[in-house]
This record gives structure tokens, C-alpha cells and sequence, in this order.
């Protein structure tokens, strides 16, 4: 009996060994809206833990919400650009918000970060990857660019490198500008390398 | 047949059935470690791959054709990526364990241009990379990353293995699930050997 219990001990510890190897299947990222949809309304804290909506940030003229990171290099070659594009377009009515969501990253690391690089638009902690789930985002930096009223008009890259000396074309600010300036948003998405989002329970 | 007796001869039946599978699994460990320490003989004594090349994203493109001899492995990654850095070691034991085997496997580093002589040898050093390991260096990204996959945003690391045909039978965005990969080559390596 001892030498049964002894085997199906060793039995129980392989079947145990093989469920742990065999991990369930990451459920999928949902896809991002397509361009035109109306992005819902949404409520993140800062890093304060005040929490902000969307609705209650959002510019008259428009909305950018930035994945950001803390660790990634490449969200990180993006903290000047980011800034300037918060202030430049700041008076013209279009509002700039990083959102993090890497579960690696806390509250404290993301203040911490935002006062070493004089980042001085609102940054959210999206810890669930709630609205990175409701935006499909999957990478830093990402941005989504909405109208006035939360209708996405360009998804994707800043610009084309994160070398500032290598950019030859910024499809962000474009969007922005296109739609400034009553015209159509000439090219709606574009991709680039960035670090994956560190989603919760990952 | 008494209560008692059934009791015994369950306990008979299951025993007998343990002992059995865990031979079974026993054996089939042995031969498995086996095969693998075998093949690995055989490719130990290449060296590592500190030998980066740049590509342009046409060359990529070729580097991913396949004719329809090898399934291909092909890894997005840079050492600035946690992640990438991360998974690295899982995936020098599945080239170790799987090329003998028939499979390709190639890394692509979106590392900087300035870094192909330096961090990027250095890490592949201490990881004991083998696979050969190529750059891409382009000045916009986007074609290279639609031409790999327009559901891919770019974001690193990203995985993809290609069967002999060059048609895509698995990928996974961010970090690997080494036993979920190595299910999924195990179905494409010696389909066409």
C-alpha cells in the first residue's frame, strides 16, 4: 500500500507539473475601435488617486490619450515630444493625457517619473487595463487622438523614430492639425516598435 | 463478490493502472532526454552568434521565404525590452532543442544601429545565443511591421512561427509561453523531413 501511495504520489506531483507547464491561453487583447467609433466615457485615477472621467478632461477642440511608460526607452525618447505637444496644444483646445498601464509600474513610480521629466499633463493609473482593454491598446507609447466629441480620428505611432533627429513624419501632430483646420485626418494610423503593455495577471 | 474483496480488487486495477502509465511516462522522459542530449552534442560546438548583420526590411522579407523544407521561428526583440531580455533563455533552449530537429529559427533585434557591435553581441554572449541573429534597421518602421503582420501593433517581443510554406501557424505578442510554443512547433518539425 505505502509503495502504491508512494507511486501515485509521484503520479499526482507529473499531473501537476504538466497542468502548471500547460498554462491556459492569455485571453486576447481586444482589438482597438476602428477609426470613426465613439470612444466611451471612463473613469481613471491620477496618480494622486484623484479620479478624473474623460469627459472631465477632455479639451473643447479635442482629446489625446498617450500609453505611457516609466521603464520603456522608447515611451521614454517620447517625454519631451510629449510635453510639447501638451503645450502646444493646450491654448488651441486640444488636451493632452498619458495613461499608464503596466501593472509593474506603481502610482509612486509614475509621479516619481512625471516630476523627473517635468511631464505636467494629467497621467492615469489604468491598473485593471481597463481602458486599455476598452482602447485595445497594447504598446508604449500609443496614442489615440478623439475630436471634440470622442469620435477616434487617428490611432498609433507619435512619429516615425523615437531618434528625434530621424523623424520625417509626424502622424499625430498631422491629425491634430488636419482637424484644427476643418480638414480630414490624412492618414488615421500608423505603427512603430514600443514596449508591450504589462497588463495585470500577466 | 463481497464489498471487501470489490475494495481490493479497485484498489488492484488502479494500481495496476498508475504503475503502468508511470512506466510508461518514465520511458518516454528517458528516450526523450535521450534524443535531445544527443542533439545537442551535435550543435554544441557552434559558436555563439555574436555576428549581427543589418537588414534593410526587404531583406527581412527574404529572410522569412520558405522552401518547403524547414518550418521558420522568427523572434521581434531588442535588449532595451524587459521582456524580450526576459524570454531570451527560454528561447535559446527551444533553438537548442528544436534546430537538430528541422527547425529555423531567427532573431530580429530592433535594437539601434549604434548598438550592433556592442550590447546587442554582448547579450546574445552571455545568453549563449546560437540562432542567427539579424538588425533591422529602417528609418520608418511601418512597412516592415505590416509586411510581418497588420494586426501587429509593433509592440516587442513579438513571435511567429512559420510552417515550411511560409504561412504563419502561431504567433504570440509580448512574452512567450515556452510549453505553448513547443506544442506548436512540435506539429510543424518532420512533417516534410
Amino acid at each position: 500500500m505505502k509503495k502504491l501511495a508512494a507511486i501515485s504520489l509521484l503520479i499526482a506531483m507529473l499531473a501537476i507539473a504538466l497542468l502548471v507547464n500547460a498554462r491556459p491561453l492569455l485571453a486576447d487583447i481586444p482589438a482597438p475601435p476602428i477609426i470613426g467609433s465613439t470612444i466611451a466615457d471612463f473613469t481613471l485615477p491620477d496618480a494622486s488617486g484623484a479620479a478624473h472621467t474623460l469627459a472631465s478632461l477632455r479639451g473643447s477642440k479635442g482629446t489625446v490619450l498617450i500609453f505611457i511608460a516609466t521603464q520603456c526607452p522608447v515611451s521614454n525618447g517620447y517625454n519631451e515630444r510629449m510635453e510639447k505637444l501638451a503645450q502646444d496644444f493646450k491654448a488651441r483646445g486640444i488636451n493632452v493625457i498619458g495613461i499608464n498601464a503596466n501593472s509593474t509600474e506603481s502610482v509612486a513610480d509614475v509621479k516619481d517619473h512625471a516630476a523627473k521629466n517635468n511631464l505636467t499633463f494629467t497621467i492615469l493609473k489604468d491598473n485593471g487595463n481597463k481602458v486599455a482593454d476598452l482602447l485595445g491598446a497594447t504598446r508604449t507609447p500609443e496614442a489615440y487622438f478623439l475630436d471634440a466629441s470622442n469620435k477616434l480620428l487617428y490611432h498609433g505611432r507619435i512619429d516615425n523614430s523615437r531618434d528625434i533627429t530621424q523623424v520625417n513624419s509626424s502622424e499625430l501632430r498631422d491629425a491634430l492639425e488636419a482637424t484644427l483646420a476643418g480638414k480630414p485626418v490624412a492618414k488615421a494610423t500608423a505603427n512603430a516598435f514600443g514596449c508591450s503593455i504589462k497588463r495585470g495577471g500577466e | 463478490m463481497t464489498h471487501a474483496a470489490k475494495r481490493i480488487y479497485i484498489r488492484f486495477v488502479v494500481g495496476g493502472a498508475v504503475v503502468l502509465v508511470s512506466i510508461l511516462l518514465l520511458m518516454f522522459s528517458a528516450a526523450a532526454q535521450g534524443k535531445s542530449a544527443h542533439k545537442s552534442r551535435r550543435t554544441s560546438t557552434a559558436k555563439p552568434s555574436t555576428e549581427v548583420r543589418a537588414v534593410n526590411a526587404e531583406e527581412m522579407q527574404a529572410l522569412l521565404k520558405r522552401d518547403g523544407k524547414r518550418p521558420l521561428l522568427v523572434n521581434y526583440w531588442a535588449t532595451w525590452c524587459d521582456p524580450c531580455r526576459d524570454e531570451f533563455p527560454d528561447l535559446v533552449k527551444i533553438d537548442r532543442d528544436y534546430r537538430a530537429k528541422g527547425l529555423d529559427f531567427i532573431a530580429i533585434t530592433l535594437d539601434d544601429l549604434v548598438d550592433i557591435k556592442t550590447a546587442v553581441p554582448k547579450f546574445l554572449l552571455a545568453m549563449n545565443a546560437k540562432m542567427p541573429v539579424y538588425l533591422l534597421n529602417v528609418a520608418d518602421p511601418e512597412p516592415a511591421i505590416n509586411m510581418v503582420d497588420s494586426n501587429w501593433s509593433g509592440a516587442l517581443p513579438a513571435t511567429f512561427l512559420y510552417d515550411n510554406t511560409g504561412k504563419v501557424v502561431y504567433k504570440h505578442f509580448g512574452r512567450v509561453n515556452p510549453g505553448e510554443l513547443r506544442a506548436a512547433i512540435e506539429q510543424q518539425v518532420g512533417k516534410s523531413q
